[in-house]
């Protein structure tokens, strides 16, 4: 018999698990014409087999909200089963995750030493182009700064318990851990408001155009050492821009403001699922950011100084963006008003 | 050494939240939080019953898992308790456990948490041993001073048990065998999985009892 209550046991789990991730978003309340079937049940079942409270303990074991006079989220639920799943599924999403980080982190260096920076093959013209406005680099930092202090604090959360806390030890781990929690979710909130502003400043020029795929054959030139041209940004900045800014940037904001927020009574099935998705969202975007780092610092010359100062020197833009140089010389690019050809000159 | 549990008979619950009130009283818990509750199924129908449910002490404890600063920590009679000077407030314990344990009384506006505050078998924190540190934390620590849970002793019905585990398991085990019904130990096999649930007395009427269940 125990076999059997075990295998029906772990069926109910499987069934439960499932309809747990197609109705967890969804949160409808019981019907009421179910509920009045069950209470007919109760009330026949009471007669057939009054000592039988079989019925009752299913109740329980479903999660569904019974009566309490608790105030408060949820006190009405006597079990909730899915936070054992939650527990089960960050176990693989932590350890795979964390892996994934780490090699990443491995490869950027093994690339660096093999390849080093990538440089502009001509000298510097001495003449600058402006590449980003005032407004796009003020964005671009406000989003790095706040993006990198939750990529670190969420890391400290995440694996400080198995990473830190054996070295530092309790005391210093849990005050790093208190300030890692309350910065990552007070800058949370201004990522959200700098996102979509970081996506409508930046849409335009990551529109996916023909000449992009050519790009992408060629992986850029990034093992080959050839400049592939390209419009203002890349195929790769366009990927990145998408896939990091768009897809996952709006995911992690979705289900941070969830998690942020617990004040709206969502339900901790909702929490469960948006913990999830979020630890996925930020280390495959902490990975992605991890390149795009690298690759504006010590990966190619000029390019943080293209960040920094928003214009960067003719050659370097003929060689990386050969179609957005073009444009700039046509007095098409940046729209209204042409950016001005031989502007202030480097400051080094 | 003995291993403490709480054991809920549904047959003899009545709802009559004298155990969640012994609890705030004795513990002096924060405002908006209560460490136990009464949750009635089948509320006004035929086969209602009611559960009196705070942690259960867990075996495997999900909180003690997830939690990021490994907080929890478990007393020598199974008692799972945490450190308040370690708590950052993250909530995770509150997502992992089935029992609906961990309370959070609010810090701040938006919902921000504090620290975690959680029924405790009335046995304190990691202070020292009925001081005022330790009251001020984590209530009354009756397991100290030789005495079991204030809800328990309080309970008008007997119907929340709380002590060893075997100890409690046997009083139920007689009171099933008595009335003939009721052999479900509510939350066991969650809380401290299925090979320590009490051995099912066949009950009459009930050839093919369903096992501890929930």
């Amino acid at each position: 018999m125990g076999t059997t209550l075990t295998r029906a046991a772990r069926s109910v789990t499987a069934v439960a698990c499932l309809t747990w991730l197609c109705a967890a978003w969804a949160q409808s309340p019981a019907v009421n014409a179910t509920e009045a079937d069950q209470a007919k049940q109760q009330a026949a079942q009471q007669l057939a087999q009054p000592l039988n409270n079989r019925p009752v303990w299913n109740e329980v074991r479903s999660g569904e909200p019974q009566y309490t006079s608790q105030r408060g989220a949820e006190t009405n639920v006597l079990i909730q089963p899915m936070g054992q799943t939650w527990r089960a599924a960050r176990v693989p999403v932590a350890t795979i995750g964390g892996f994934l980080f780490v090699l990443t982190l491995l490869a950027l260096a093994v690339f660096y030493v093999l390849r080093g920076p990538i440089k502009t093959s001509g000298a510097p013209t001495g003449r600058m182009v402006e590449r980003f406005t005032l407004v796009e680099r003020s964005v671009h930092w406000g989003v790095a700064i706040t993006f990198v202090a939750l990529a670190v604090t969420g890391l400290v959360i995440t694996f400080g318990k198995s990473v830190l806390l054996p070295i530092i030890g309790y005391t210093l781990f849990s005050w790093l851990a208190t300030l890692s929690k309350t910065l990552h979710n007070f800058v949370g909130p201004v990522l959200v408001v700098l996102l979509p502003i970081m996506i409508v400043l930046f849409l335009r020029e990551n529109l996916f155009r023909a000449h992009d795929f050519a790009w992408f054959k060629k992986a850029g030139g990034m093992f080959s050492g050839e400049h592939v041209p390209a419009g203002k940004a890349n195929a790769g900045q366009k990927l990145l821009f998408w896939l990091m800014v768009v897809v996952i940037g709006i995911t992690l904001c979705v289900t941070g403001l969830i998690l942020d927020f617990p004040n709206f009574n969502q339900t901790r099935a909702t929490m469960q699922l948006a913990n999830v998705v979020h630890m996925v969202a930020g280390i495959a975007g902490t990975i992605l950011v991890a390149g795009h780092i690298y690759l504006g610092t010590i990966g190619m010359k000029g390019a943080l100084d293209a960040m920094r100062t928003g214009y960067v020197d003719e050659t370097w833009a003929k060689e990386h963006h050969l179609y957005w140089y073009n444009e700039v010389k046509a007095g098409k690019a940046g729209g209204e008003g042409a950016p001005p050809l031989a502007a202030p000159q480097r400051a080094g | 050494m003995a291993r403490m549990k709480f054991l809920c008979d549904a047959e003899r619950c009545i709802e009559c939240n004298g155990c969640v009130t012994a609890c705030k009283q004795e513990n002096d818990v924060p405002w908006g939080v209560n460490r136990r509750r009464v949750v009635t199924i089948n509320d006004g129908v035929p086969g209602e019953r009611s559960i009196s449910v705070a942690c259960m002490h867990c075996s495997d404890a999900p909180c003690m898992a997830v939690c990021p600063v490994d907080c929890f920590y478990r007393s020598e009679e199974g008692v799972v308790l945490h450190d308040k000077d370690l708590c950052i407030g993250c909530g995770y314990c509150f997502y992992a456990c089935p029992f609906g344990a961990p309370q959070f009384p609010q810090a701040g506006a938006f919902g921000v948490r504090g620290k975690m505050d959680k029924c405790t078998f009335c046995a304190g924190g990691p202070e020292k041993d009925n001081s005022e540190a330790e009251f001020k934390k984590y209530g009354r620590n009756r397991l100290a001073e030789g005495k079991l849970p204030a809800c328990a002793e309080m309970c008008s019905t007997k119907a929340l048990l709380a002590g060893d585990g075997d100890a409690i398991a046997e009083i139920y085990r007689q009171r099933v065998t008595v009335r003939g019904k009721g052999s479900d130990v509510w939350g066991w096999g969650t809380a401290y999985g299925r090979p320590e649930a009490p051995k099912q007395p066949a009950a009459p009427g009930q050839p093919a009892a369903p096992g501890a269940k929930s």
